[in-house]
């Protein structure tokens, strides 16, 4: 048998590394995926700071999913403040969602392209992904202030409700794109169809988690379901296992997906499994979330008001924001007390599905394995969480920072 | 000393309503206006009420009875700038109007061209009107000259005016004035080493300098400047005169102007010599 070696994997977000065990003629036996990301440590940051301080500061941790982490950090502080956000400040935080979510799907569509998209369609399947981003953008930009790192959304809502005439502009505007993102939705279905990709690519019987088909429900996250272990204890392989940077989240004991598929499982039946189901899933999921956005801005009522009055100083319950981001369930969970934060953790989309990505490569030659993790769209930069401790060696050790 | 324009006249709006609110001639009022009416902008950052007399806000007005209540000279600063963003981002504005002092008109000039955190912001900004600014007092500035000098109370005024070398404090029954003399030293820090006195990077500046009472000198500087307050004239928005039959005339405007720069000059130098930073 041979061992081989993608280090670091490519087209997706952040750097990881993908060890594939192989028998004589290339089947992959032994599928292990890790994150090999420098830890970010922005937990730890916000640690003693106001609780105004935490949205800003992790929506940096990546500028590929700034929206989610965002929303997830003041919903938990939301949590643990105990505030009601009125119901417009809920509308204008699920549409700036719907809105990236959209926009996430298409540029994972960018990352796919050279692997189902033929040269005579290339340049057309790019100008489709950038006039949707383009509009989709266009929607955070109105609604939270900032397309890339939204300034205004905030503990409590948002900082402001929109304009009627900017209401009307947005809902023109994402009517007009309909037509475009089905075509487009159209378009890549077909050409991930008909690329041929052996049945059963990527299946795995781990199950999925989700807690909504858009936006996110910390009510159908249970935290006592949740479990966390080293990597040193999850991978078999003792050299991997030192350098791997993520620790491994468990729900019921278990390994799970997270992501549009999972989303798909949970709310609307999706039966299939595999490679193939999960770009299906996530292009599919395109027009659900633009739709979406379209019967937000149709009921939005833009005098209400967008943000409730709320007592800072915190009780120290521990607050949980569950937002569904593009590639799966992001939870940030809070404590507030004396009007600081006391403690604050992250637990990210990527995470939860690097453990089953790996063993997802299995019984397929290995020439497929890239395809496999691209499936998941894996994105690293929040998925570390553990410190390299001896650069000697490059030896990971559990931090502080993610004790619950 | 007037910096690039391309035409000079002195200009008053013929809507008596305008006339009655504004300052001087009208002018920033009627071309906003007017721009909205036409469609040129959708909306237009000016100085609005604010929670105090005299303590004014940025608002985003988007028709013209907005931009009446808006109307008139408030000598302390209203932060527009601030409100630009907001204006295309929640207001939804895709063109977009705005009055500025010199020191304004400058920083939107350069979040035009190094468009840092203004990104899809700057390039909205479709007519910069800027204003004659010679000094700018903070509000405790004025509530000094109005309360204490004068022993006014804030509610009771009407309009503030400078002129004639008198800061002039207007209520419904009297008329009061300060010699300028004693309003030295309130101004901000910042005025001290500001060269621009006529707002040479705006598209269209205007303040009263020049011309007649009831009446504003109004600069285009920009083509698009140029063809907005062209096409008010035509359409009878403003009536106009030669710059060259009016009293007191160019003459003063450029005195003053070149009285800012000189003074400046002068502070600027003197910031230096103490190796004090100054941003020209």
């Amino acid at each position: 048998s041979e061992r081989i070696v993608i280090s670091p994997t490519s087209r997706q977000e952040g750097h990881a590394e993908l060890v594939m065990e192989v028998d004589d003629e290339g089947i992959v036996t032994k599928g292990r995926y890790f994150s090999i990301t420098p830890v970010r440590g922005l937990e730890k940051i916000v640690t003693g700071k106001a609780p105004e301080t935490a949205p800003v500061i992790v929506q940096r941790i990546c500028g590929v999913c700034p929206i989610p982490h965002t929303l997830a950090s003041v919903e938990a502080i939301d949590d643990s403040l105990d505030i009601e956000v009125p119901k417009a400040g809920r509308l204008l935080r699920e549409l700036t969602l719907a809105a990236h979510h959209v926009n996430s799907h298409a540029i994972h569509h960018f990352l796919i392209a050279p692997d189902f998209v033929p040269e005579n369609l290339m340049a057309d399947a790019i100008n489709s992904v950038s006039e949707i981003r383009k509009n989709a953008q266009y929607v955070v930009d109105m609604v939270a202030g900032e397309g890339i790192h939204p300034s205004d959304v905030r503990i409590g809502g948002m900082a402001d409700n929109i304009t009627e005439l900017a209401r009307k502009r947005l809902y023109a505007r994402l009517k007009q794109l309909k037509p475009k993102v089905d075509e487009h939705v159209e378009l890549m279905i077909g050409l991930i169809e008909d690329k041929g990709l052996p049945k059963g690519l990527g299946v795995h019987n781990q199950p999925t988690l989700a807690s909504h088909q858009i936006y996110g429900d910390r009510t159908k996250f249970d935290l006592d379901r949740f479990t966390e272990v080293m990597p040193e204890s999850w991978y078999d392989d003792p050299e991997i296992a030192k350098r791997a940077c993520s620790t491994i989240p468990l729900y019921d004991g278990r390994n799970v997906e997270v992501g549009p598929r999972a989303r798909m499982v949970e709310f609307q039946g999706f039966k299939e499994r595999g490679v193939v189901a999960q770009h299906v899933a996530r292009a599919l999921e395109m027009k659900t979330a633009l739709a979406r956005a379209i019967e937000i801005l149709d009921e939005l009522d833009t005098s209400a008001p967008v943000r409730a009055d709320f007592d800072e100083r915190g009780t120290g319950k521990l607050g949980v924001g569950a937002i569904e981001g593009p590639r799966g369930l992001d939870v940030h969970m809070a404590q507030v007390e004396n009007g600081k934060i006391q403690f604050y953790s992250a637990l990210v989309p990527t995470t939860w599905n690097i453990p089953t990505m790996g063993p997802a490569t299995e019984g397929f030659h290995h020439e497929y394995g890239p395809h496999v993790i691209r499936a998941y769209d894996p994105c690293l930069s929040c998925a570390t969480h553990v410190m390299v401790v001896d650069d000697e060696d490059r030896s990971v050790i559990r931090d502080e920072m993610v004790r619950l | 000393v007037l910096g690039t324009y391309k035409e000079i006249v002195s200009a008053r709006s013929t809507d008596r309503e305008i006339q009655k609110l504004a300052q001087d001639g009208g002018i920033v009022t009627g071309l906003l206006a007017y721009a909205l009416d036409e469609g040129i902008i959708e909306g237009a950052v000016v100085a609005g009420p604010g929670k105090e007399f005299w303590k004014p806000e940025p608002m985003v007005a988007m028709t013209s009875d907005e931009l009446k209540a808006a109307a008139g000279t408030k000598y302390t600063f209203s932060p527009n700038v601030l409100m630009l963003k907001k204006a295309v981002r929640q207001y939804g504005i895709e063109k977009l109007g705005t009055v500025a002092i010199p020191c304004q008109t400058m920083g939107i000039r350069k979040a035009q061209t190094y468009p840092f955190g203004v990104r899809f912001v700057a390039d909205k900004i479709k007519l910069l009107v800027g204003i004659y600014c010679m000094e700018n007092f903070p509000y405790t500035s004025l509530q000094t000259f109005i309360c204490e000098k004068l022993g006014l109370n804030m509610e009771l005024v009407e309009k503030m005016d400078i002129g004639k070398g008198k800061f002039w404090v207007y209520t419904q029954d009297d008329v009061y004035t300060l010699p300028l003399k004693e309003t030295h030293g309130y101004e901000q820090a910042g005025c001290k080493i500001c060269k621009d006195y006529v707002a040479e990077l705006a598209d269209v500046s205007t303040g009263s300098v020049g011309s007649p009472d009831g009446w504003s000198t109004v600069i285009t500087r920009t083509d698009s400047g140029d063809s907005i307050l062209k096409q008010a004239v035509e359409a009878g928005i403003f009536e106009t005169k030669p710059i060259e039959e009016v009293k007191p005339g160019l003459g003063l405007l450029e005195k003053l102007s070149a009285q800012k720069k000189e003074k400046a000059e002068k502070n600027i130098a003197a910031r230096k010599e103490m190796g004090l930073p100054t941003p020209y």
